[in-house]
């Protein structure tokens, strides 16, 4: 195998596959990516066997063929090259480099032992608009639980799609995240797949600049989920299990609300955080007279009082949360003004944004501290 | 000399002295769930069995007429802080087991003098704190405790020094520090049922049985006592262990240990009313190679479930293979104040 590119063109590639790389594999090829040219292009591709990343870029080939070599070494050394054309030939053992004035040999592994792409029997397909599949995974994951005693399906991320409507669905148990949207292209009739939360997080990474994602199940059992988008996919295998009926816990109707600026309750709530101390970050909001008022205090730290105007709906409420889980859902609200909703001190509150963005719904459950 | 001090059914007696309806009544302090157990029970309530960890439906099946007390932690820790302020009151070093347990180091002094202290101190938490105490005073840690166990409640106990091995000698195995019931199971089969059978036994017998702890084992059985009292009150982390009899492989027989050993630290976390984001495994290989793997919640638990599904993924992630085990254990740490408590948005039904 032999190609002359530039060295941006396969340093990006390279640097983008080799994220997916496991650093701690104990299997050597898995720590490669897979370089294979063909027919004026060359495809890259990585895998820790659960995601894999595959992204291509044009390439003069003089002889197609592939080779594997160490992804974070391969990937270190093309980003100290400056812009400008690099040659590569590869053999079952070696890919040696010839830039400039300089050459290199890198230890390779045989191509044809780097695992196979997944099956490729093709299902439902979708298309979604590439900015609203990252405002989704942006707005959602976060909620994703990120402790693996908890087993996959809470680190993973629902995706409910129906008609051309999809929903993002994510959850630790403690506080909920959920964002819809409409589809470019969506499917008949309803499906529901859950994606390993880092899955999407690659997805949006490499894909997000483009127009669309299309996303396509693989698999006689679907178990599997292609997102791509121009010379990139991604394919990641689904979280088999249930996901918890997060519908029954989203209250269908509230008794009480407030609508505040969510630059001020952020920072309000920052500061009151600090004094809060212990590991539960216990802040206490109560609702009165179209005030609200956080307090915080621990034994070491001392007192916090923070006074912030709101427009109060229904009756007054005091509810302590960990400060911590309010600030990151605030956080992901873009909207000036923020409503919160309640039934009681002990019951879910809802949060979500005044002013949606346009196309977009997203909502969030978080479940208060009892005192 | 050195004291032990135990306050006698702690929870309960609070629990009695702040509510006088109770006196007299047997008591248990226990919580409401379907898997609560007696976390401590009135003096009135022990002829019928009811006792700190048996299960609360059984103790209501033996006592009906039990009065079933929710536990307050906040005011248990306030009484706490008051009676450990009283220990440590005249500069001694003190050394916390739990909230109502504590050695107390009064240096060199006669035995007398040691009783004499003792007895003030427990005049002090009666008369401050309306709570009475056990207390046993001796030459060394574990025979102090003894002494405090047996003359419960509200006792005084001490013994002479240089009559330990004396006192010892008669009493079962397991009231060694170090011997748990199956290792005491293990010493009976082989004809080992007193602590004065440990100390008679050989150099190489005390190898052999017990390998390289055994000659500290037979010390504490002779009634040389070396520990100090080292005074560090906050419990930092809560750990359980057991060495199998057997080299053990089978992933299943160490999921059942792992699982009993969640239940006895859900059980002490809870009777500290203290919760843990921490919780990790410790294997010693047949090899003796010691592997330790923990893992952190996001959020504090002290449900026994939560701790065996954590130590459970931890020892996956040990990666054994079929490799032997030698001994077993589990640990929380980072511990904190059980409340306040985060509520779940699913109940119970993601465990």
């Amino acid at each position: 195998m032999k190609f002359t590119c530039n060295t941006k063109d396969i340093s990006g590639a390279v640097g983008a596959a080799s994220k997916v790389v496991n650093a701690h594999t104990t299997v050597p090829i898995l720590s490669n990516v897979l370089l294979s040219a063909d027919g004026g292009k060359i495809s890259v591709r990585a895998t820790d066997l659960e995601v894999t990343l595959e992204h291509a870029f044009p390439a003069e080939v003089s002889e197609s063929g592939s080779v594997t070599v160490p992804a974070k070494l391969f990937s270190s050394y093309l980003g100290n090259l400056q812009a400008g054309l690099m040659e590569l030939t590869g053999t079952p053992t070696r890919a040696s480099v010839k830039y400039e004035r300089s050459s290199y040999d890198f230890h390779a592994l045989p191509a044809e032992e780097y695992p196979p792409l997944p099956a490729a029997q093709k299902g439902q397909n979708f298309r979604i608009s590439a900015k609203r599949f990252r405002d989704g995974v942006n707005a959602a994951i976060f909620a994703a639980s990120s402790e693996e005693a908890r087993g996959a399906v809470l680190m993973g991320t629902l995706l409910e799609i129906e008609g051309d409507s999809i929903t993002l669905v994510a959850t630790d148990g403690y506080r909920l995240a959920k964002y819809q949207t409409t589809l470019e292209s969506g499917i008949s009739g309803s499906e529901k797949y859950i994606v390993p939360s880092r899955a999407l997080i690659e997805a949006a990474r490499n894909l997000g600049g483009a127009e669309f994602v299309d996303v396509t199940a693989l698999g006689a059992q679907s178990n599997q989920l292609m997102f791509s988008a121009g010379d990139a996919s991604i394919t990641v295998r689904l979280v088999d299990g249930q996901y918890p009926n997060y519908g029954q816990v989203i209250p269908a109707k509230f008794d009480r609300s407030m609508t505040v600026s969510t630059p001020s309750l952020i920072a309000a709530l920052r500061r009151a955080e600090l004094v809060a101390g212990d590991r539960a970050s216990m802040v206490k909001l109560a609702v009165s007279n179209q005030t609200l008022i956080v307090t915080a205090s621990s034994d070491v730290s001392g007192n916090a009082y923070e006074e912030l105007e709101v427009e109060q709906q229904g009756e007054d409420l005091t509810i302590a949360f960990n400060a911590r889980y309010l600030v990151e859902i605030l956080n992901h609200i873009e909207s000036a003004q923020t409503v919160m909703e309640f039934l009681g001190p002990l019951s879910p509150a809802a949060i979500k944004p005044v002013e949606p963005t346009e196309g977009a719904q997203q909502l969030y459950v978080l479940m208060p501290l009892r005192q | 000399m050195i004291a032990h001090f135990d306050i006698d059914a702690f929870y309960a007696n609070v629990e009695i002295r702040d509510n006088p309806d109770l006196r007299g009544k047997p008591v248990a302090v226990a919580g409401s769930s379907r898997r609560a157990v007696v976390l401590t029970a009135s003096y009135e309530a022990r002829p019928f069995g009811v006792k700190s960890a048996v299960p609360l439906w059984r103790a209501l099946e033996a006592c009906p007429d039990l009065v079933v007390v929710k536990p307050n932690m906040q005011k248990y820790r306030e009484v706490s802080h008051q009676i450990f302020a009283i220990f440590e009151r005249r500069g001694h070093p003190v050394q916390g087991l739990s909230m109502d347990e504590a050695f107390v180091d009064f240096g060199d002094c006669t035995l007398d003098a040691g009783r004499e202290l003792a007895q003030t101190i427990r005049g002090e938490i009666f008369e401050e704190c309306r709570l009475t105490v056990s207390a046993g005073v001796a030459s060394g840690m574990m025979v102090a405790k003894i002494l405090s166990d047996s003359c419960k409640p509200d006792g005084l106990e001490s013994l002479a020094p240089g009559r330990e091995a004396e006192f010892l000698a008669p009493l079962p195995v397991g009231r060694l520090w170090g011997v748990g019931p199956k290792t005491q199971t293990r010493l009976q089969e082989r004809g080992i049922t007193t602590i004065g059978d440990v100390a008679a036994l050989s150099d190489e017998r005390v190898r052999a049985i017990f390998g390289s702890w055994g000659m500290e084992l037979r010390d504490l059985a002779r009634g040389i006592d070396r520990r100090n009292v080292e005074p560090e009150r906050e419990t930092k982390s809560i750990s359980t262990e057991e060495t199998f009899e057997y080299d053990v492989c089978d992933e299943k027989q160490l999921r059942e240990l792992l699982r009993e050993q969640a239940l006895e630290l859900a059980q002490k976390l809870e009777k500290e009313g203290l919760s843990a984001c921490t919780i990790g495994i410790k294997i010693k290989r047949a090899d003796f190679q010691i592997i330790v793997r923990q893992t952190n919640l996001a959020e504090p638990t002290m449900d026994a479930q939560q701790i065996f599904v954590s130590a459970v993924h931890c020892l996956q992630r040990a990666e054994l293979g079929r490799s032997p085990v030698r001994l077993l254990g589990t640990r929380v740490a980072s511990l904190v104040a059980g409340e306040p408590k985060q509520q779940t948005l699913f109940a119970g039904s993601l465990q």
